[in-house]
């Protein structure tokens, strides 16, 4: 069959498992390049002494998950701002219909997470960082769940083979890589350190430097014990937000590879048994994928609000030591 | 090395100044805003729903107040009509009381007044009665009668008088 021998040609079955990483990884190649970024780049390493071909070499160029945190960052901003700065202005009390989903988060995490765990004192000044957590694990979940970019890459690669576009054109490198930024570890572990400092920064703000490394164990205990507690107590505070960084990143990749996986067996069924088989599995497939990505929309809600529900408690236990 | 858990500190630092530089912007220009009109909001809910129960209180008191004054009305109209109606009562009678002594009076004075027009009239016709004796007197005098018509004359003479006197 046509279809089959085509599909065969570029598809086997033992390339799914690769295929949906790529799906989900970062873009191996900047979308982007730009001079001052690579030289910044390197001016960095060299002050710390990372060579080029180090694991760790920090390169500042716009991959696809910095060009997605822009991206996402702007539609955070422009959406959030444009509501909350036209529901204040008006002076009505009556908030529109995507402002009054922003405001039953706002209040749910008010009056559930940020007083019940920071306190009713204590919660304002905490309050930014973890509605912006929220938010904007939220619009990374739920950006990743839109295949937009899918599309780009399509047009990019229609527009290529029909030399319309060069080889290198940004609609077809963006469709390279995964769409979900909170699916990438570094962007992750990059909230989980701010939710780090602040949670020391909330703790030493209450009770100073000193005392705040002190109610790491709790006082009163026989002293042998403080051998075991006060290692166990600090290795915890760096496992927290590494367990922060995996769970989010695992949920996202988790569910974004089965999705790919789920519709890999069109193709694998297609090159293995020919063009009907993939036919016939098509509905299961697909229909598997929908159901899948509505359980993704609700991940999706669920793991912004374990991130900022996590920060918020990590930040009141920093400041109401109960011993 | 598995892509999925690659570090990229590049990806890593850009994160960093993405995340705070959204965390200021919102804080600045969403979040704060936001609390402090929703706690404005909660205060005037709050403050307004206070007022209202208040002024329910109060409504009540007012109520409370008034049926009293009308009460206090009532009660000091029921007593000053039955207050009149006892004066009117009282005085009707004094009225009527007045009225009853006058015309006892007047009728005690008619009375008396008819008694004295009456010896009046009594000694007026036992004058005249003198007269018309006198006068029969001199009739039969005068004219040449028998004894027993002259007797029997004055007998019926006599009579007329008494029935005159009888009927006055």
């Amino acid at each position: 069959m046509f279809i089959a021998e085509k599909v065969g040609k570029e598809w086997t079955m033992d390339q799914a498992p690769q295929y949906a990483i790529d799906h989900v990884a970062n873009s191996k190649k900047n979308i982007f390049e730009f001079e001052f970024l690579n030289s910044l780049s390197e001016k960095i390493s060299n002050f710390f002494g990372i060579s080029s071909e180090s694991l760790f070499y920090i390169d500042l160029g716009i991959s696809k998950h910095v060009f997605l945190l822009f991206f996402v960052s702007f539609i955070v901003v422009s959406t959030i701002v444009t509501l909350i700065q036209g529901y204040i202005s008006h002076k009505k009390n009556i908030p529109n219909k995507f402002m009054s989903i922003i405001e039953m988060f706002v209040i749910y995490l008010r009056d559930d997470v940020l007083k019940n765990f920071i306190g009713d004192k204590e919660y304002r000044s905490w309050a930014p960082l973890v509605y912006t957590i929220f938010f904007f694990v939220l619009f990374g979940n739920v950006l990743g769940l839109i295949p937009i970019f899918d599309l780009t890459g399509l047009i990019g690669k229609i527009g290529y083979k029909a030399e319309m576009l060069g080889k290198d054109n940004i609609l077809y490198l963006l469709s390279k890589g995964g769409h979900t930024v909170t699916a990438n570890v570094n962007v992750t572990f990059a909230i989980a350190t701010i939710t780090f400092v602040a949670f020391i920064a909330a703790g030493i703000q209450k009770y100073g430097f000193v005392q705040h490394w002190k109610n790491l164990a709790p006082s009163g205990l026989p002293w042998p014990l403080y051998f075991v507690v006060v290692p166990i107590e600090f290795m915890g505070l760096f496992i927290r937000p590494l367990a922060l960084t995996l769970r989010l990143a695992g949920n996202m990749m988790g569910g974004h590879i089965a999705l790919i996986i789920f519709i890999t067996f069109i193709f694998s069924a297609t090159a293995e048994l020919g063009g009907l088989a993939g036919f016939g599995i098509a509905p299961f497939s697909i229909s598997l994928a929908l159901g899948l990505t509505m359980l993704e929309l609700l991940v999706a809600v669920i793991q912004a609000y374990v991130f900022a529900l996590l920060t918020a408690v990590f930040i009141g236990m920093a400041i109401h030591v109960d011993h | 090395m598995n892509p999925l858990l690659t570090p990229e500190l590049g990806t890593y630092v850009w994160s960093l100044v993405i995340f705070m530089t959204v965390l200021f912007v919102l804080r600045k220009y969403a979040w704060n805003p936001l609390l402090d009109f929703l706690e404005e909001r909660e205060k005037d809910i709050a403050e307004s729903l206070k007022m209202a129960e208040s002024a329910k209180t109060d409504l009540e008191q007012i109520k409370d107040e008034s049926e009293k004054i009308l009460n206090e009305a009532k009660k000091e109209g029921k007593a000053i009509v039955g207050d009149s109606k006892l004066r009117a009562e009282e005085s009707a009678a004094k009225i009527l009381n007045d009225a009853k002594a006058k015309s006892n009076e007047f009728l005690d004075d008619a009375k008396s007044k008819i008694e004295i027009e009456k010896k009046r009239a009594i000694k007026e016709i036992k004058e005249e009665v003198v007269d018309l004796s006198l006068e029969l007197a001199t009739k039969v005098l005068q004219r040449n009668v028998k004894d027993d018509d002259n007797s029997k004359f004055i007998k019926s003479s006599l009579e007329a008088v008494k029935v005159d006197e009888a009927k006055s």
